[in-house]
């Protein structure tokens, strides 16, 4: 087994090892999370790249350039895998590269501690195992570390709130991976196999009563991820999570944690059940694209009227990622190589987004839309950085989320679905709606107009900063925070560019997806 | 690289656009040098150039050539360089300013752009440009030139439109933009052509507003009196002849539509100059007569009326803009717009008075001057000289325009030089003024000169090669000075000479407007009124959008309310309504919008039960 062979494993097995550590150490040192946390992330990430150009390197197909990883030695089918291709490989990036972003934000906005480290580390293990696992019960077991490690983060946060939407989350995280869990069962018992491209084989011989475990069980599946990605109506642990998790925690969540499970779908109902069982299915593909329609319409519409920034920010997550699942249900290759960038793009931006939403909340004291106002002339850098992302999230170009769109938009011409192609352009109308309104909060109301109820809430992040409650002691805004919100900002723009790019790193997965549409 | 590469390998547009950039930028004298020295090259390029195509690209996924070298842009081009050369040598000395020559030449690269294209789309790009930078040239002047230069955009804008669908329509029809490919017109004298129907609709409209037919020519006495007198110069000379030349492209066989139209602006053209008080006018209105005969001999499609109209053609640019030279002069020195307040000025400013009547005389096709030659040749299309159809109606209409001609420039040459003493005492024209009038007016008279002077000039014409030219009746000598061509003109010249002191005392209390200047208050109104309406259905979907982003807001800040406003008209027994009773002053009301664990529950129940229903 080669070195390289071995990084998968490496990759998942390490960041949890090591969340044992900043406890140990916290036995005898107060502050050493933030340390070995980076230590780690950088470690993952280094390694993460160098996979990249092993991954990106080879040349084949998907099957043939994939680094591939057999846990103990035991092989597939019976053993578990553990595989980075075109597609993992870049959500791995994804994840190693915001982990070690966020963490710029975390060393002085907090929160600290040796514990939320452990439970950071412990995240980002779960996340890249359920990245790169390749067997379906493995998959929950990780999604299981994901949720453990979310509900101790979000815990983290002050105040009663953020234990309610922690509690909320575990029961309904834990009600979704159930369910996956019942759906894993029922593909169990059609197939006799757990492993993914076993199951890949498999499933389209199914007949008879065999068609229908396995057609249950994808509806089990979907339903599950619908709550782990956020479905409207099931995405209601969601706002809650992302709006009273600790300013450190959110960017993490919001991009890595429903990315990584709308990644996880994508894996399931392309390799696992394949285009062409989705398509045979009654209704599967009407589902699939109505649920993520609805969430498009349902979550922007929410978005527009809240009045506190990060649950808007959490509301236009459930927009987006209905935008990516109505694009996995066109089962056609443009919409899908769409919703993958979509996907990618939207976990930077909202890791963007939530930072600045940090930045801000400690720097200006703002947390709702109303507060915002004439933040762009007290901050310049970090409400130009996120007006940017902002604009970017609309999907205005050149930017991550135009390219994203633009492919999810052609891809639905393609597969002559108007009802996406209306929810689309419903979505960049809607998306526009509660960016314009914080955009204008920011550059055209004047600070004053707001004093008195602005006052409130900067003299209490001036107690804070006073050191008079002594729970967030010396909190400020550093130019690390502040650089990596511009470095996002830039990233965001500069990706606008690599359209093409995307295309062709991601081509070997989508050929293998094998979907029907042609050109 | 070859001697032939050596000459094409510099895209004369080009050359004179960089030109009009280095003119910003160095001294006046230098810059201007340049200028003319740029021109110089161009009429030396199109001379020795080779035929055929010199850039073949794709531009914007369509194949295009825009370097077309054949004996008509050639001929053109020929023209244009050696009277832009003078020009920018008048315009040095007429103190123009360096940005005005910047326009200027930028206006006459764009001009050569649309000569030298191969293919529609390059032309179209190029005309559109060519209406962009003249009316640059024009607003360039500021005062009353604002206005007129505006309804000058507007025009060319409505113009250039129609040229480019047309040509839209041609590629639906043809297939390609190259000139003459896919339109079944080989046989014709000149490879080009526009598809029949829609396209040739829109093309001869829109062609029609650039080379002034009746109704469209609005623009033209309209904007050419009033920017700076160099600027008159240029102006006089590109557009409407690159038109005429375009015209020409587009219709190589003619129509016989077109030809009576080029009889009516004859008439029409020299009738109004007749009538006009404004020495640029009285000139523009000529230049509207002058492409009525361009576009008779385009019209009647012949050979020796193709040939005519592109002699007049050549003729028109260097006698025109002759004629706008010294009466800029005559305006530079006096400054005075209006004939009827000038008087004896033959005393005062001999040299200019010389420029023009060699100019007068030119136009007025006396023999012994080059307007004689290519008005002849018209002539002799429309009567059937050569063989081919009589179009006598339109010889006479020709010929009425011709003793207009006469009138108007014994009138215009009567009171600007003669009659009585000048009130003005003024120098005569500047060196570079002079130079510039005398080289083109030596021209005029060299290439209309008896026996040595026109084979030269009939030789450079397109299809006739050195005095003879072939069509369908055999091979043709062209004649001149016959006795024909010379009893015309003795007859033109006796009645005019008859008929001006005769009209002299009514003509000169007239004041009578062009009929067609009503487009222009027509259009305004029209104008204004589409603008209201649309504006108004404007105003009417942005306050709406408006009002639906207010709303939203409305119900994103009070959102109990906004359910308590769609609550309270449900029936009471459905919803208490008094729980949405509005509370003044408390704009933060909350309600609770989130779903609660066992709700959530709940759905996901619903829509598991749901999506198994279907699956199954």
């Amino acid at each position: 087994m080669s070195s390289v062979e071995l990084l998968p494993a490496l990759l998942v097995v390490v960041p949890i090892l090591l969340a044992t550590v900043p406890i140990a150490l916290g036995l005898r040192y107060d502050r050493t999370g933030w340390s070995v946390t980076l230590a780690t992330t950088v470690g993952l990430f280094a390694g993460t790249v160098y996979l990249a150009t092993v991954v990106y390197g080879g040349s084949g197909t998907n099957q043939e350039v994939a680094v591939i990883h057999e846990l103990g030695g035991f092989t597939a089918p019976m053993g578990i895998e553990l595989v980075a291709d075109t597609l993992s490989t870049m959500i791995a990036l994804l994840v190693t590269g915001t982990a070690l972003g966020v963490l710029a934000f975390t060393r002085v906005g907090g929160p600290r501690g040796n514990t939320f480290y452990s439970g950071y580390l412990l995240l980002v293990g779960g996340l890249l195992g359920l990245t790169m696992t390749g067997d379906v019960f493995n998959m929950f077991v990780f999604l299981e570390i994901v949720g453990l490690g979310s509900y101790a983060l979000i815990s983290s946060g002050r105040g009663p709130e953020a234990a309610v939407a922690a509690l909320k989350y575990l029961i309904i995280g834990t009600v979704g991976a159930s369910i996956y869990l019942i759906g894993v069962g029922f593909l169990f018992m059609a197939t006799g196999s757990l492993n993914m491209l076993d199951l890949a084989a498999t499933v389209p011989t199914l007949e008879g009563q065999n068609l229908q475990l396995a057609r249950a069980a994808f509806a089990f599946i979907f339903v599950g991820f619908a709550i782990k990605v956020a479905q409207w109506p099931l995405h209601s642990w969601q706002p809650d999570a992302y709006q009273h998790a600790p300013d450190g925690v959110t960017p993490l969540i919001a991009a890595l944690v429903s990315t990584v499970s709308a990644y996880a779908l994508a894996r399931l109902l392309f390799t696992v059940f394949g285009a062409e069982f989705i398509a045979s299915t009654p209704y599967a593909s009407e589902i699939i694209v109505t649920v993520g329609a609805v969430s498009v319409v349902a979550g922007s519409t929410l978005a527009v009227i809240q009045t506190d920034v990060k649950r808007m920010l959490a509301y236009s997550s459930v927009s987006q990622f209905g935008l990516i699942v109505a694009a996995y249900g066109l089962l056609t290759e443009t919409a899908l190589v769409g919703a993958l960038i979509h996907l990618i793009g939207h976990g930077l931006m909202k890791a963007g987004l939530f930072i600045a939403v940090g930045i801000i909340a400690i720097g200006y004291g703002a947390r709702t839309v109303d507060a915002y106002a004439g933040l762009a002339g007290e901050r310049p850098f970090v409400a130009g950085s996120m007006a940017v992302l902002l604009i970017a999230l609309v999907g205005i170009p050149p930017s991550i989320g135009f390219i994203g769109k633009w492919y999810i938009a052609v891809g639905a011409i393609e597969a002559q679905s108007w009802l996406v192609a209306g929810v689309i352009f419903l979505s960049t109308m809607l998306t526009l709606a509660y960016v314009a309104r914080l955009l204008e909060r920011m550059y055209f109301t004047p600070a004053s107009a707001l004093e008195a109820g602005h006052e409130d809430t900067a003299t209490v992040g001036h107690a804070v900063t006073d050191g008079g409650t002594a729970t967030v002691r010396g909190t400020r805004v550093t130019i690390g925070m502040l650089a990596i919100v511009i470095f996002v900002a830039a990233l965001a723009v500069f990706l606008g560019f690599a359209g093409d790019a995307f295309f062709a790193l991601l081509e070997p997965f989508v050929e293998s997806a094998d979907l029907e549409v042609s050109p | 690289m070859t001697e032939v590469d050596a000459v094409t390998a510099i895209y004369p547009p080009l050359l004179v656009f960089a030109t009009a950039l280095l003119v910003l930028v160095l001294p006046r004298i230098v810059g201007f040098a340049l200028g003319a020295a740029s021109l110089a090259t161009v009429t030396v390029i199109a001379y020795v150039a080779p035929e055929g195509g010199h850039m073949t690209m794709t531009f914007l996924g369509f194949d295009v050539q825009p370097y077309l070298v054949d004996e008509y842009t050639r001929f053109v081009a020929i023209g244009l360089g050696f009277l832009g050369t003078f020009a920018v040598v008048y315009a040095y000395s007429s103190e123009t300013s360096r940005a005005m020559a910047a326009f200027a030449l930028a206006y006459v690269a764009s001009a050569f752009g649309a000569v030298f294209a191969g293919d529609w789309l390059v032309l179209v790009f190029m005309w559109e440009i060519m209406a962009v930078t003249s009316t640059l040239l024009v607003w360039h002047f500021g005062g009353d030139a604002v206005r007129a230069g505006y309804r000058y955009a507007l025009a060319h804008g409505i113009g250039g439109s129609l040229v480019l669908f047309g040509v839209i329509a041609h590629y639906a029809q043809a297939g390609t933009f190259l000139y003459g490919q896919g339109v079944g017109l080989e046989q014709a004298f000149i490879t080009g052509g526009i598809a029949t129907g829609i396209p040739a609709m829109l093309a001869v409209l829109g062609i029609g507003v650039n080379v002034a037919f009746i109704g469209f020519h609005t623009w033209l006495p309209d904007t050419y009196p009033r920017p700076h007198l160099a600027a008159s110069v240029f102006l006089a000379a590109f557009t409407t002849k690159t038109s005429a030349y375009v015209l020409l492209r587009a219709f190589p066989d003619g129509h016989i539509w077109l030809a009576y139209m080029g009889g009516l602006m004859a008439v029409y053209g020299a009738g109004f100059a007749l009538l006009q008080h404004d020495m640029r006018a009285l000139l523009s209105y000529h230049i509207q007569a002058q492409l009525g005969y361009m576009v008779a001999g385009i019209g009647i499609g012949s050979a020796i009326g193709i040939a005519g109209a592109m002699g007049h053609l050549f003729n028109n640019v260097l006698y025109k803009s002759l004629l706008f030279m010294a009466v800029g002069v005559v305006i530079y020195r006096t400054r005075e717009n209006d004939l009827y307040k000038l008087g004896g000025l033959w005393r005062e400013m001999p040299l200019t008075a010389l420029a023009f009547f060699i100019g007068a005389l030119s136009i007025t096709a006396v023999p012994g001057f080059s307007g004689f030659i290519s008005k002849g040749m018209l002539f002799d299309a429309a009567t059937g000289y050569f063989g081919g159809t009589e179009h006598w109606p339109l010889f006479v209409l020709l010929f009425i325009g011709g003793i207009g001609t006469f009138l108007s420039f014994i009138k215009l040459g009567f009171y600007v030089f003669f009659h009585g003493e000048s009130d003005h005492e003024v120098r005569d024209a500047k060196t570079g003024q002079t130079t510039a009038m005398l080289s083109v007016g030596g021209a005029c008279v060299v290439l209309g000169l008896p026996a040595v002077g026109w084979p030269l000039f009939t030789d450079l014409i397109p299809i006739i090669d050195g005095t003879q030219f072939t069509d369908p009746e055999g091979l043709q000598t062209l004649n001149p000075y016959s006795m024909g061509h010379l009893q015309d003109a003795a007859l033109l010249l006796g009645i005019s000479a008859i008929a001006f002191p005769i009209i002299r005392k009514p003509l000169s209390k007239l004041d009578f407007r062009d009929p067609a200047t009503y487009v222009n208050p027509v259009g305004y109104r029209l104008g204004r009124w589409s603008m209201l309406a649309v504006t108004e259905v404007f105003a009417a979907v942005d306050r709406a959008a408006v009002s639906l982003v207010r709303t939203c807001y409305w119900v994103g800040n009070n959102p109990v309310r906004a359910v308590g406003s769609v609550a309270t008209r449900v029936p009471d027994t459905v919803v208490e309504s008094d729980a949405f009773e509005t509370r003044e002053g408390k704009s933060t009301s909350t309600l609770s919008l989130r779903a609660t664990i066992g709700m959530t529950v709940l759905f996901v129940t619903v829509v598991l039960t749901s999506v198994l229903l279907l699956v199954l």
